[in-house]
């Protein structure tokens, strides 16, 4: 089931990436690309092992650090619903059977894809700032992410509220979703929202780079907002989840643009030994 | 030869004296816990500076949706009639595992609301009850709960049979519910339902899916060879310990495992028990002379004999073997084996257990599983020889993942955390021997562990599981009606929800608190509202046929009537209660911590 599901994803996600570098990212960008990957790929290599090593974490962590939140970690749960009541029944009012399916497909789909595509897009870019700064924001957004799932242990309103939420609840409607999502997250990680965070990364470098890919910037926007509210629709997520997921796609944001260039590993092996970057 | 289990005797329900001086020491335990927590109640009035913090505050222990989608909605609706009468209410909410080691482990908790297993005869309730297990680690008297005469109550029903027990029983329950108020509070018994394919196996309604029978005996269609079943609990796919409480619900894969002498059957060939492991049992007043089936083997290849038998019962009583200074009982299977006081072995096949028991309850302690003596001996050693202190109930031996090294029908291959767990048919398993005797059909049995119950019955559904062996949540069950190519079978239930009290500590202390908190609960509407009427609202934690009729549900709790009427709370009639009960209410309307 979990390999088929895993299938459906590929493909949905492969066409969607199709089309939208053939509308945004265009043919003469790829030429180009043809031809410079390979210095692209030297001056983010060291970046995106980075990203790779902490992703990599992330999966086997996932098995041994819920043990730990239990014995340092503060339980809020009930907390959260003190603070913020039954705001996520806000969307409930507006459900309907379509925009159940609507988000539910944004939730799995939309975010895998808005995910993948700008590192598609800024690696199209011979300015290899964007790509890295990306790579950067990502690998962010997961550390410092990991370390509030440490320190927090909450459940999301769907654990909480099942009554409340039953006709929008993703597993309700689409149970088979939940094998997948439960190979990438453990139910007591919700604070902050890395659906929300991760969106948001993305509509915010979309709108940094505007002036290369203008038609990005309203879909980036369209996506990285329907992913949060879903996070919300679907009862995944609290509201303060989804607040707590912007800031820190913010944090991410303006850290990455920070750091890039600061420490640059590529441009100091361009200085130990330039040789190196002649082909 | 003669094994004598000296210390397990040594054991002796408390008497006036034993049991004085342990609940005079429990006093003072709680005495001290009230000091201590006025103090705390001081400091943060001191330190916040809130004119009225000294209202009551109670923290309700909780699994999540996805644990238990209809638990936590009774919790949320105990937490608002609660805080009605003006008490501070905060959730802690765990996972199911962290649930049951903060209960049964650490008893660290005001009140809870979860899902007890129950038991088929109700001498579970010794287990739950005795005030000599109100200190203990396990599923025994998770609720410290401790009352001079109710063990007497207690003693009687183990050891009466018949009309005399049954009488016992129901004196017990009057006792309980109206002289004792409970410990817990049970509010119904779900109804048991669960999805299964025909097409690859015929006769899963002939024997209980809730026990091994159940996946015994099945009859493949077609030379099916790999029977999968799909759970809910992934607690199995990480830990398979017998005795760790913490980690086992139903206990049903664990019962694969390891064979018992007699095995539970549910009435399905008319007893409450069949033979098992024992071939033969001659009863005497007590009594009873077991004989082994011959040529019994563990998975490792060693015979299983009266030795293990004989230390089985040993190990049970104390964990330890002796070890430690004092005794280290198990946390499971504990209340049953302590029936046992006793056992001599004549043989490499026989063996007499002497039982402080009438016949149910001896039968009953014939359920629990035989451990291989070598495989367990050697674990306490190396626990032991590594210095580890042996504290009862959560230490290495009793909550470690040792060697799942049983007799059972079926053996260990492989587990993956979180996704499978598969078990090979056992070949040398008496079963196997045995023509009248459900064995494993199957060369294969696997356990596939989904999120929840709707995506077991897809699951299912879809072919890749032929039945669900976990008990379907009242929400799935009209997706399960749904569908054609799969049969809903209901099977008797005997676990209970209930909302569990810690008695050692206040306000649970007090049995006018809990009184009254049990009717701030509307168990007939809640069986509506959370369980779509698919359960039983119930006074009593016992299966109809031990009911009296003055216990009996009348459409309304005939022991703690609901403070309300159609869902809706009395309020005022509530705080009265709680007023007549020497509670006071500051200006706002919150009920005061002073007690």
């Amino acid at each position: 089931m979990l390999a088929q599901l895993l299938a459906q994803v590929a493909a949905v996600v492969g066409v969607l990436l199709a089309i939208s570098i053939g509308v945004f990212v265009g043919q003469s960008r790829l030429s180009t690309t043809r031809v410079e990957w390979r210095s692209r790929v030297r001056d983010a290599a060291p970046i995106a092992v980075v990203l790779v090593l902490v992703l990599l974490f992330n999966r086997t962590a996932r098995e041994t650090l819920p043990s730990l939140s239990w014995s340092i970690g503060w339980n809020l749960t009930s907390t959260f619903y003190e603070i913020e009541g039954q705001t996520v029944l806000l969307f409930q009012e507006y459900a309907t059977p379509e925009l159940t399916a609507y988000f539910s497909y944004v939730y799995v789909y939309g975010y895998v894809f808005v995910l993948i595509f700008p590192v598609v897009a800024y690696f199209a870019l011979s300015d290899t700032r964007p790509l890295r700064e990306l790579l950067t924001a990502y690998t962010l957004n997961y550390t410092l992410g990991l370390l509030c799932y440490v320190l927090v242990i909450a459940y999301g309103p769907r654990n909480w509220i099942p009554d409340l939420v039953e006709t929008t609840m993703l597993y309700n409607q689409y149970p088979q979703y939940q094998e997948l999502t439960g190979e990438v997250n453990h139910n007591t990680n919700v604070f902050p929202s890395l659906h929300t965070s991760l969106s948001a990364t993305v509509a915010m470098f979309a709108y940094r780079t505007r002036d290369v890919y203008p038609k990005w910037v309203p879909v980036a926007t369209l996506l990285a907002a329907s992913v949060a509210v879903s996070t919300m629709y679907l009862a995944i997520h609290w509201a303060i989840d989804v607040t707590a997921g912007l800031c820190l796609g913010a944090i991410s944001v303006v850290l990455s643009r920070r750091l890039v260039g600061r420490w640059s590993l590529s441009e100091e092996f361009d200085d130990w030994w330039p040789s190196l970057r002649r082909e | 030869m003669r094994t004598t289990l000296a210390y397990v005797m040594n054991w002796e329900p408390p008497d006036s004296n034993g049991g004085v001086s342990r609940r005079s020491l429990l006093a003072a335990t709680a005495a001290g816990v009230t000091v201590s927590t006025s103090g705390c109640m001081d400091l943060v009035q001191g330190t916040i500076g809130q004119d009225n913090s000294g209202q009551l505050s109670l923290s309700i222990t909780t699994v999540p949706a996805d644990g238990d989608r209809e638990g936590v909605q009774l919790a949320r609706a105990l937490a608002e009639n609660l805080e009605a009468v003006g008490i501070d209410v905060s959730f802690d909410m765990r996972s199911p595992l962290e649930f049951h080691r903060a209960i049964l482990l650490d008893h660290d908790f005001d009140l809870y609301v979860g899902r007890h297993p129950g038991g088929i005869d109700p001498d579970f309730l010794y287990d739950a009850l005795h005030s000599a297990y109100a200190t203990e680690s396990g599923w025994q008297n998770p609720f410290g709960f401790a009352r001079i005469g109710f063990d007497e109550l207690l003693e009687r029903q183990r050891s009466t049979d018949g009309d005399e027990r049954r009488e016992a029983v129901a004196e017990l329950l009057r006792q309980l519910t109206r002289e004792y108020p409970y410990p817990f509070v049970p509010i119904c018994f779900p109804d048991e339902f669960r999805t299964v394919r025909p097409d690859r196996f015929e006769g899963w309604d002939a024997r209980h899916l809730g026990t091994r029978l159940g996946y015994l005996g099945l009859e493949p269609r077609d030379d099916a060879t790999e029977l999968t079943v799909a759970g809910t609990d992934s607690r199995p796919s990480r830990n398979l310990n017998p005795l760790a409480a913490a980690y086992r619900g139903r206990g049903t894969i664990v019962d694969l495992l390891y064979d018992s002498l007699v095995t539970p059957a549910y009435g399905d060939d008319g007893g409450e028990y069949r033979l098992w492991l024992a071939e033969d049992l001659d009863w005497d007043d007590a009594s009873v002379t077991v004989t082994l089936r011959e040529d019994c083997r563990f998975h490792n290849g060693d015979a299983l004999t009266a030795k293990d038998v004989a230390f089985t019962y040993q190990f049970l009583a104390d964990t330890a073997l002796g070890r430690a200074d004092v005794p280290s009982p198990s946390p499971r299977y504990r209340g049953r084996a302590a029936a046992v006081t006793n056992v001599e072995r004549h043989d490499e096949r026989t063996l007499t257990l002497t039982t402080k028991a009438g016949r149910a309850a001896s039968e009953r302690a014939l359920t629990v599983p035989i451990l291989p003596r070598d495989v367990w001996w050697s674990q306490v050693e190396d626990a032991t020889d590594q210095n580890q202190s042996i504290s009862q109930g959560t230490w290495d031996v009793v909550t470690g993942d040792v060697p799942a090294i049983g007799s059972g029908p079926f053996e260990l291959e492989d587990r993956s955390e979180g996704e499978t767990v598969t078990l090979t048919r056992f070949e040398d398993h008496f079963t196997l021997r045995e023509d009248d005797l459900p064995g494993p059909t199957v060369d294969r049995l696997r356990l596939t562990i989904d999120p929840g119950s709707l995506a077991a019955i897809e699951t299912v559904q879809s072919g890749s599981a032929d039945a669900t062996m976990s008990s379907l949540e009242t929400h799935a069950l009209d997706q399960a009606r749904e569908y054609e190519n799969v049969e809903l079978l209901e099977s008797p239930s005997r676990s209970f929800y209930h909302v569990g009290f810690n008695v050692r500590h206040a306000p649970f202390s007090n049995p006018h608190f809990r009184r009254i908190v049990a009717r701030l609960l509307d168990k007939a509407r809640l069986v509506e509202d959370v369980f779509d009427g698919n359960a039983t609202p119930t006074a009593v934690p016992v299966t109809d046929e031990w009911v009296p009729d003055d216990l009996a549900w009348n459409g309304e709790d005939p022991v703690a009537p609901f403070l309300g009427s159609d869902g809706e709370l009395d309020v005022e009639a509530a705080r009265t209660k709680f007023e007549s009960a020497g509670y006071q209410y500051d200006s706002g309307g919150n009920l005061l911590a002073r007690y």
